[in-house]
């Protein structure tokens, strides 16, 4: 069945009948037959042998290599970064402004789909959506610093979405400072200029944050991070550790 | 996942959470600075040297290579690639009659004898410069006034072309752009490298009375006007130029992964070492001037020396400096730092040919232009020193990097040789 | 007129060369004319890579064979004219990337072309500034794209295409004088160069495409042959400057899985070819499909860029994964 298909395919090479599988990502239909759309090797994900759906055909989007990452393998393959953000991606992002009623930020790294559709979907694993040497190539605009956030992708955390509870009694500056990383999900595709995000819940919130002192702090509980050096403590919408 | 690699990174970062575990991608985006810092000063344990994230060393130069005459429709060319960085440079010669000069009539033909006579004034400073510069070569008496007074070279750089994300093409020059076409153009000034004798276009009139002038040889061109001088002056001027070739020196940055300079300049410098000039005489009966499409009468321009660049970028341990204003270190820090460098705790370094990523993260830059003596064998001499942006680089480290230009001028000068 | 955003050259302008030989009789040039010597349907080898630019999402680079006449040139120069030249060009894919403040939502991706000549790409130096044949090859290139994008698939955020040329092809041959047949025949090449190149680099960028689009050429021409009349004759991929004068010319962006033509470009008079000699085989139909043919033979080279880079990407040998 799947001996037939080709370990590699490049867009519209034909790659089997829609009656015998369903299209996956990095496919689309034509004609009543799956074809490629993006360049890759070809996955084929069968179907749970009582059910009847078939056999889900799907170009990986990422190098699946499964070798250390040693710096040989890092050069070798080249994985890009074009995923774009959707609803219910775990995102990492930066603060970059805090209002009354929202904080903007940043998004810097779209991470896995979803932790739920994880075990389902092999091809998302490798979320690794950027490789270190493109990071290396391209980095900062040298042009101008603060422009390089016009090209990343920006979205909102209103003030109601940032915890589940006592919502009413939010402060975003307690919550959120300039300069925050802050782990959260894709609520909405927002408007034409912002995504919406979440951090209401216990392992969202900021995982790293600066002291007004300069110093990188650690979480010591939900609301509070404390500088190592001053020993001053912070507020902040702490994400829990893993 | 690349979790090992992750671990080991952010253990090695003193300032990194302890919680977090990110695979090395993510964590050079989100902490460029503690990233780098982690690479640079791998822990005493693990007896790794210190490397850039890149791999390099910190006064290492990233792959160059150049290559010269590839495109059909350029009077010289050269695509150098540094890295990942690649610039194409392509130069087109064009010509500039004198009479489309307005300021020409006036200085110049009708009253040749003050030419010669400003030219006299000038040259014994300028034979100073090109004795010590050109060596054993034939004086140099040019009056190289001309290439800055009609603008003659033509430098342009464009970083439209898609080089990296953030430049929009088909927009007016960024701010980099146009610095770095400057910089271009105030180093081809300054160092001279190309001779306005090559760039000019003469015209020997006819001179029934004087036979002696019949034959017309470039290299008697001074004694010639060094005798109509004496002669007086009485004589119209049988010599005189008509022309000038312009030099369009255009840079393309085809990819842009850091140190866009030190790539342009390379290319400028191989295309004007591939560039050569057509014959080129004033046709009288036509009024303009005529070319030779003979390759055996074309000419290659005779540069003067070979000025190599190498730009380096400061990175500072103290993540802070980053982010705040840069402060004067004073003498109590300074030698703080000495000292924890005595101690093997290294808290600046200086990096050779930064990438992108370096750049950003580093504020004094630091870009030296050396040449050396009689064509790569006397000493070292400092063409252009700029330094901007801190306060870590001091004389003594300036010398050092000084002594790693020169060993950069010399791979670079077999890297030109080869093509 | 003073561009103070870049070095500008002398203020009263300069003139391109003008060579001795140009003026005087061409009786000795006639025999350096570059002269095709390839079959009417066999296409120049195309140089394609992808994946040289790593700042960017996706790129490649792309180049065309040198006629022989130029090959000949470059390893025995005698003349400092180029009797022809080849197409180089490099394009960059910059996004998915978020939209400007000032767009409006769109629900797909939102295509931007550009094409750019290197001031020192052709014959003559181009200006700094697009110019209005740019801007039409950028017209012509997004339409040809557009309708190969799954543009669907991401919504909200651009696609910015850039290709910079960096040697163009001719129009004609430099010995002739501009006549009235004359039309930017260079400019067709150039298109199918920058819709192969590009098709690439998004390729390269892992945008979901329904196919790789190729671009071809075709021409009728009319050569002067060997002393009798002019017969016109169909050629696929032609380099205007080994032909005395081109009637027509055809380009196309082609996407074989599906048959289907994303962008026809016409030019030229064609009527007259076919009436006059009575040649059905050189009227619209025909043209269109010698320009779908050289696309075919475009389309062979992309592929085989595209599946080698995406064998290096997955960082294995082609039969690893059955």
């Amino acid at each position: 069945m799947t001996s037939s298909l080709p370990s590699l395919a490049i867009p519209g090479q034909r790659l089997g009948s829609v009656t015998t599988f369903t299209a996956g990502p990095g496919t689309h239909v034509h004609h009543s037959h799956v074809y490629a759309s993006i360049a890759g090797p070809v996955f084929v994900d069968p179907a749970q042998p009582k059910s009847q759906a078939k056999s889900t055909i799907s170009i990986s989007r990422t190098a699946r290599v499964k070798t250390t990452p040693s710096a040989t393998a890092a050069s070798k393959s080249k994985p890009k970064y074009n995923t774009l953000p959707g609803v219910d991606s775990v995102v990492l992002a930066r603060v970059t402004r805090v209002q009354k009623r929202q904080a903007t930020v940043s998004i810097l790294v779209v991470l896995d789909e979803s932790a739920s559709s994880k075990a389902l979907n092999p091809l998302q694993s490798a979320s690794d959506n950027d490789n270190i040497e493109s990071i290396l190539s391209s980095a900062a605009n040298p042009e101008n610093h603060s422009s390089s956030d016009e090209l990343r992708f920006q979205a909102l955390i209103r003030k109601e979405d940032v915890r589940a509870v006592e919502k009413d009694r939010v402060v975003m500056d307690e919550m959120f400072r300039v300069g925050d990383i802050v782990r959260g999900t894709v609520i909405s595709l927002g408007d034409q200029s912002f995504y919406y995000l979440t951090t209401a819940r216990n392992d969202l919130g900021v995982v790293m944050a600066r002291s007004e002192a300069g110093n990188m702090m650690f979480p010591v509980s939900w609301k509070e991070m404390r500088d190592p050096v001053t020993g001053a403590a912070e507020q902040r919408k702490v994400a829990r550790p893993f | 996942m690349a979790s090992t690699a992750a671990d080991s990174t952010a253990q090695a970062a003193p300032t990194a959470p302890p919680s977090l575990i990110l695979p090395p991608s993510q964590f050079a985006r989100l902490q460029p600075h503690a990233y780098l810092l982690a690479h640079l000063s791998p822990p005493a344990s693990s007896q790794q040297p210190s490397l850039r994230a890149n791999g390099r060393s910190p006064s290492q130069f990233r792959i160059t290579s150049a290559n010269t005459g590839s495109l059909t429709h350029t009077n010289g060319s050269a695509v150098v690639r540094l890295g990942d960085t690649t610039a194409v440079c392509g130069i087109k010669a064009e010509i500039l009659h004198t009479e489309d000069i307005p300021s020409w009539s006036v200085s110049h033909s009708s009253s040749s004898l003050a030419s010669n006579k400003r030219r006299k004034l000038t040259s014994p400073a300028e034979n100073l410069g090109a004795d010590r510069e050109d060596g054993s070569e034939e004086t140099d008496d040019d009056d190289d006034s001309y290439i800055e007074d009609f603008s003659l070279l033509v430098p342009n750089l464009s970083l439209s072309t898609g080089c990296a994300p953030g430049f929009i093409p088909g927009a007016p020059p960024s701010a980099l752009a146009q610095s770095l076409s400057h910089q271009i153009l105030s180093l081809l000034r300054s160092t001279r490298i190309v001779r306005s004798k090559d760039l000019q276009i003469w015209y020997q009139r006819p001179n029934l009375g004087r036979e002696e002038l019949e034959v017309h040889n470039e290299d008697e061109q001074m004694d010639v006007d060094v005798e109509q001088d004496r002669s007086g002056g009485a004589t119209p001027e049988p010599r005189e130029i008509k022309a000038f070739w312009v030099l369009y020196i255009d840079i393309m940055i085809i990819s842009l992964a850091g140190n866009p300079f030190d790539a342009a300049w390379l290319s400028v410098l191989a295309a004007l070492r591939d560039t050569k000039l057509p014959r080129a005489w004033w046709d009288v009966d036509n009024e303009i001037v005529v070319c030779s499409d003979l390759v055996s009468e074309a000419r290659k321009l005779s540069l003067r020396g070979l000025p190599v660049a190498s730009s380096f970028g400061v990175f500072e341990a103290d993540a802070a400096a980053g982010w705040r204003a840069v402060l004067i270190p004073d003498a109590e820090e300074e030698r703080k730092i000495a000292d924890s460098e005595r101690k093997g705790i290294r808290r600046r370094w200086i990096l050779a040919d930064p990438d992108g990523y370096e750049e950003g993260l580093s504020l004094e830059r630091v870009c030296l232009v050396v040449d050396r003596d009689q064509g790569g064998s006397g000493e070292v001499v400092i063409v252009k020193l700029e330094k901007n942006g801190g306060f870590a680089v001091d004389r003594k480290e300036l010398k050092q990097l000084v002594e790693i230009s020169a060993q950069r001028w010399e791979d670079i000068n077999q890297i030109l040789g080869q093509c | 007129m003073t561009d103070r955003r870049r070095i500008n050259g002398p203020p009263g302008g300069t003139r391109p060369p003008i060579f001795a030989s140009s003026l005087e009789s061409t009786s000795d040039i006639v025999a350096e004319r570059p002269q095709r010597q390839r079959q009417p349907n066999e296409l120049r080898k195309i140089f394609l890579k992808t994946g040289l630019i790593p700042s960017a999402s996706g790129s490649s680079y792309l180049e065309f064979e040198p006629s022989t006449s130029l090959s000949a040139a470059r390893s025995k120069p005698k003349s400092v004219i180029p009797p022809s030249s080849s197409l180089k060009l490099a394009c960059t894919v910059h996004g998915p990337k978020p939209l400007p403040r000032s767009a409006t939502f769109s629900p797909n991706l939102v295509l931007t072309t550009h094409v750019k000549y290197a001031p020192f790409a052709g014959r003559r130096r181009k200006g700094h500034v697009r110019d209005a044949s740019e801007r039409d090859l950028g017209v012509h290139l997004e339409t040809a794209l557009r309708g190969a994008i799954v543009a669907e698939r991401w919504p909200k955020s651009g696609l910015d295409i850039t290709i910079t040329i960096l040697e163009a092809e001719d129009d004609r041959w430099w010995g002739d004088a501009p006549d009235s047949h004359d039309a930017a025949w260079g400019m067709m090449n150039v298109l199918a160069g920058c819709i192969t190149a590009a098709s690439a680099a998004i390729s390269d960028a892992r945008i979901d495409c329904l196919d790789l689009v190729a671009g071809g050429v075709a021409a009728v021409v009319a050569d002067e042959t060997a002393g009798r009349e002019t017969t016109s004759q169909l050629m696929l991929d032609t380099d205007p400057a080994d032909h005395r004068s081109i009637l027509s010319a055809c380009v196309v962006a082609y996407m074989p899985a599906r048959d289907e033509i994303t962008e026809l470009w016409l030019k030229g008079d064609n009527s007259k070819s076919s009436v006059g000699t009575d040649n059905r085989g050189l009227g619209h139909e025909a043209l269109i499909d010698g320009a779908v043919d050289a696309a075919r033979g475009a389309h062979s080279v992309l592929a085989e860029a595209v599946r080698e880079s995406a064998q290096r990407f997955a960082g294995l040998p082609s039969g690893d994964f059955t």
